[in-house]
């Protein structure tokens, strides 16, 4: 290496601007990948952390406390696997939680006395306010995603009566602490707790928290429980385990890994065409010196290393460089995932993460870069010195092709998510919800007619449909059922395979129930004391309940439950609000409640357009960034092969203006027609990339349009900025004269 | 006084492209260099007085024969091993120069230089004294070569060559590129090196260049055609440069 390092640092010297450029892209590379892998041994490993530092159980399910008994316990503490079993009680009921993010917001939630001793199932207060009095304590998804802040105040309504606290503090906690998993929890000092539980007794459960031996299989452990409870006629009001949790709460982490990890490999592509590109033209550009070299002693293995290191080293040092300043935007990323994952963490520096960034990166450098110069072992000196190696076309055209195309890419799917977040939510919103509706009324059962009969000669009513969700139970533990009385007038179509229940025998039921439930066989659900038997006639997806939803038809649940009370309301206009105010003041005695849904799916919304925004900015400079980077090899080791012939146009008098201008334009015909192929193309492979990545979140049936519109305008675009950048980066042929090339 | 043969070629045969359109440069050629001789290859164009020079050097494989280079039948040799004897035993001027672009004609030579000593220091010194022997001033070292003239560069390339006290020195055309001055003081370089005693194998076309050596080999049709030993040098030597005129005048010059 000694012998051969000032040709290294010489080679690294020659072309400086070229090394830089191949570096900011191994740096990118590096950025994204390390915030990938950060995330992802970090993200889960806080979580376990947490979960264990609160001592959460493995396993926890609700019964309503009427129903419980001591010999439950001693059973739940026999079964196989079960290591320590402890009660709680709390408060089961569903709440409108008022002025969350700006809307009313529909939640089950379970209370708890915060100053009850517990071994399982800590509850850290990490923020608190330093008032007194008529407190509660809030989970931070409630803090992160509603809007809550300790020393302000939540309202509950349960019922139709609201009930105002102050907000006493922060409760990080790993079990109820985000709705994905359709409960949220809820927490009361002492007194306070004593007097809620005291006015909804009816509303009073147990939960049984388990603790399991290390190698329990929670899945079946869930499956004997139910079992169990069932066999009792005790009804199961919600089960859940920290795998379901875990996943449920780390669903954007997730997201973002795979879209991050995605990113990097279509950059290191790049940056690999990139360096071949540049190898083989200095090869070319070089053949004589090389020729030299080997005249003088220098054998193969030492030129190509010589031609192969700088790489190396360039993308050792961008890679360090990428991994350290991807530690100062991390903070920023955690605190974006807390959002929807509800719990907060720091993410430090992650030696294994360096490694494997350095590692991979390093390896494909040597690997492709090697694989470039490899040619110079066929290098014979005296042809390389008399110039009569066949000179092979550096593949200047298919490099531009490739990276316009991978960057197309890139800008397709940032286009996508743009049209399908920002120009039709929609879209956006029904792959992540079920339906969204404009208002949701809820009204007594007899005035049900009334009521659609009012709205049936509203103008401004777009549609409107009983609907409602409601939670029933099934053998393996409870479910969010979607209960419709037409499933053919819904707006969301979340079906995406079979069909929805058109009978009152049938069944539709979420992806987490796909694989144990064919099309065809029967499930029995239950409300309370009633069970029935539905014929399973498709599957639906579900996002935030992890799959474990279902849908039925009115009259189909009114077999087991009570008839439903609430209709959407959909309408033309985006004026709910005023709808709601109007309804409530001339139909008050109709209209039980009312939900702005209209609200709420904008603050829901807006969660996710915040995170969507973030990745549609980084992939916006990431393009523009890697295009400017590629023109720059690319006209740079153009301009410097065509020194000659430039100078040969400006001796018979083409003027600086011209020369600039018909390079650049030399680049377009190959820019245009890769981006408009590859926008094409998109019409069928973002469709895919799309499903594979909604599908990691559970949106099997993702509702996104490909508009060939903003693909064809995104295509014209990236050519003209390209343009724009040749010309730019072409303007060096100034400096060439038509004395320079004599004296050259 | 017998001479030292340094490179004993036998039987050489070398050709390009194949078929009906292959050219038979030389099919049978046995030749002597000898050292300390400062040995000139003439010819005329297209005689493979180049294609010589670079299968005696190692810098090119004939298609058959073989070249015994102080011992060693450098025929045999793979393209590695080819390059570590280079390193060791030879020295190139070309006519076109090729000093590395953007490169200080110091780290130039240093680049040849690290390939057979490890101490960099006295690589330098070594330098600095080549430097100086072929009359280029300090402040010139770390000029690259498109800072300096034609005759700087080429003399920096000479420098280049015997940075590793090569056992020959081969030049081809070294002052094909350079004017009238220039060349006189690249050519006064070689007789320099030569009368040191280095081992001098050029060629050339010019006949000035030519009566800088000792021996002259003209080689025509693939053959030596004849030789001509013109003695040490000694500046305006009429007696010289005639006895080399008439020899390359009988050659068909």
């Amino acid at each position: 290496m000694k012998k051969l390092s000032t040709l290294i640092l010489h080679n690294l010297n020659k072309a400086k601007g070229q090394y830089i450029s191949f570096g900011v892209f191994i740096c990118l590379t590096a950025f994204i990948i390390n915030i990938a892998l950060v995330l992802t041994f970090q993200t889960f490993d806080a979580y376990d952390d947490l979960f264990d530092e609160l001592d959460t159980a493995d396993v926890n399910f609700i019964i309503p406390q009427i129903q419980d008994n001591d010999n439950l316990l001693t059973e739940v503490e026999e079964i196989d696997g079960v290591s320590f079993v402890e009660k709680h009680g709390g408060v089961f009921t569903p709440v409108t939680v008022r002025e969350f993010a700006g809307s009313d917001f529909d939640m089950n939630t379970v209370f708890y006395n915060i100053d009850e001793e517990r071994k399982l199932n800590l509850l850290d207060v990490t923020e608190r306010s330093e008032k007194n009095g008529d407190s509660a304590y809030i989970p931070m998804y409630m803090k992160e995603l509603g809007g809550f802040m300790e020393g302000g105040s939540i309202t509950y309504s349960i019922d139709g009566k609201d009930h105002t606290y102050h907000i006493g503090g922060i409760v990080l906690e790993m079990q109820y602490g985000n709705y994905g998993t359709g409960l949220i929890g809820g927490y009361f000092p002492k007194e306070v707790y004593e007097e809620f539980a005291d006015e909804y007794s009816n509303h009073a459960v147990t939960e049984y928290s388990i603790k399991t031996t290390e190698n329990a299989d929670l899945s079946e452990m869930k499956n004997v429980i139910s079992e169990m409870i069932k066999e009792k006629r005790i009804t199961l009001l919600s089960i859940n385990d920290r795998a379901v949790s875990k996943q449920t709460r780390t669903m954007v982490c997730t997201l973002l890994i795979v879209i991050f990890l995605a990113i990097a490999a279509i950059i290191l592509v790049v940056s690999i065409f990139l360096s071949n590109f540049r190898i083989r033209s200095a090869i070319e550009d070089e053949l004589a010196q090389m020729g030299v070299l080997k005249a003088i002693g220098y054998t193969s293995n030492m030129i190509i290393a010589a031609t192969v290191m700088p790489y190396v080293f360039v993308g050792i040092i961008a890679t360090v460089i990428g991994i350290a300043v991807s530690y100062a935007v991390l903070p920023f990323v955690a605190g974006i995932l807390a959002i929807q994952s509800g719990f907060s963490y720091t993410p430090a520096f992650d030696i294994m993460a360096m490694l494997i960034v350095v590692l991979i990166l390093t390896l494909a450098i040597l690997l492709f870069s090697y694989i470039s110069a490899r040619k110079i072992h066929r290098l014979e000196p005296v042809n390389a010195i008399r110039g009569v190696v066949g000179k092979e076309a550096a593949g200047q055209n298919i490099l531009l092709f490739i990276v316009a195309f991978g960057i197309m890419v890139l800008l397709s799917f940032a286009g996508t998510l743009l049209y399908n977040v920002n120009i039709k939510p929609d879209n956006f919103m029904n792959t992540l919800s079920e339906e969204l509706p404009s208002v949701i009324f809820t009204t007594e059962d007899e005035k049900m007619a009334e009521l659609k009969e009012i709205l049936q000669k509203d103008s401004r009513v777009k549609l409107f449909m009983e609907y409602a969700s409601v939670p029933v139970s099934y053998t393996d533990g409870s479910l969010t059922a979607f209960v419709c009385e037409d499933f053919s007038k819904v707006t969301n179509d979340i079906c995406y395979e079979g069909s929805s229940p058109a009978k009152d025998n049938e069944i539709a039921v979420g992806n987490a129930l796909a694989d144990d439930y064919p099309i065809g066989n029967e499930i029995e659900i239950t409300v309370g004391s009633q069970s029935e038997d539905y014929i399973v006639t498709g599957y639906i997806q579900s996002v935030n309940n992890a799959g474990a939803v279902c849908q039925l038809t009115s009259k189909g649940y009114e077999k087991i439950g009570e008839k439903t009370d609430s209709v959407n309301v959909y309408l033309y206009d985006k004026n709910a609000d005023e709808f709601i105010k109007e309804y409530e003041e001339n139909y008050d005695t109709v209209v039980k409640s009312s939900v702005n849904f209209e609200q709420m799916s904008e603050n829901g919304q807006m969660m996710y357009t915040g995170i969507v925004s973030v990745i549609v900015i980084i992939l916006f400079v990431i393009s523009v960034l890697m295009v400017l980077l590629v023109m720059y090899v690319i006209i740079n080791s153009m301009i410097s092969r065509r020194r000659q012939e430039f100078g040969i146009y400006k001796a018979i008098g083409y003027t600086n203006r011209q020369l600039t201008v018909k390079t650049a334009f030399g680049f377009i015909p190959v820019v245009a027609a890769a981006s408009v192929i590859s926008a094409i193309a998109g019409l069928w492979y973002l469709p895919g990339i799309d499903n594979v990545i909604f599908s990691l979140i559970g949106a099997v049936k993702n509702q996104f349009e490909v508009s060939g519109w903003i693909l064809i305008v995104f295509a014209v675009m990236f050519t003209a900025v390209a343009f724009g950048i040749s010309v730019l980066l072409s303007a060096p042929i100034k400096k060439i004269t038509a004395y320079s090339l004599l004296k050259d | 006084m017998n001479k030292q043969i340094v490179i004993s070629a036998k039987h050489l045969k070398k050709a390009f492209g194949k078929g009906e359109s292959i050219q038979v440069i030389y099919s049978d050629l046995n030749i002597d260099i000898y050292k300390e001789d400062f040995t000139v290859i003439m010819g005329s164009s297209g005689a493979g007085k180049s294609t010589l020079m670079y299968s005696l050097s190692g810098m090119d494989k004939p298609d058959g024969g073989e070249i015994n280079f102080d011992g060693m039948d450098i025929t045999k040799l793979n393209n590695d091993k080819l390059a570590v004897f280079r390193r060791k035993e030879c020295g190139f001027v070309f006519q076109q120069i090729y000093l590395i672009d953007k490169m200080s004609l110091m780290d130039n030579v240093i680049t040849a230089g690290v390939l057979t000593s490890k101490d960099r220091e006295d690589i330098k010194n070594r330098a600095e004294e080549l430097f100086s022997l072929v009359n280029i001033p300090e402040k010139t070292w770390r000029k690259t070569s498109a800072q300096i003239s034609g005759g700087e560069a080429q003399r920096a390339g000479i420098v280049r060559a015997v940075i590793n006290n090569p056992n020959v020195l081969f030049a081809d055309e070294p002052t094909g590129a350079l004017n009238s001055a220039n060349s006189a003081a690249v050519l006064d370089v070689f007789t320099s090196l030569h009368g040191k005693g280095q081992s001098i194998v050029m060629v050339t076309h010019d006949k000035k260049s030519a009566l800088r050596g000792n021996r002259i080999i003209y080689i025509k049709d693939g053959k030596i055609f004849g030789e001509c030993d013109l003695g040490k040098f000694e500046q305006d030597n009429i007696e010289r440069t005639e006895k080399l005129d008439k020899f390359i005048k009988e050659m068909g010059w």
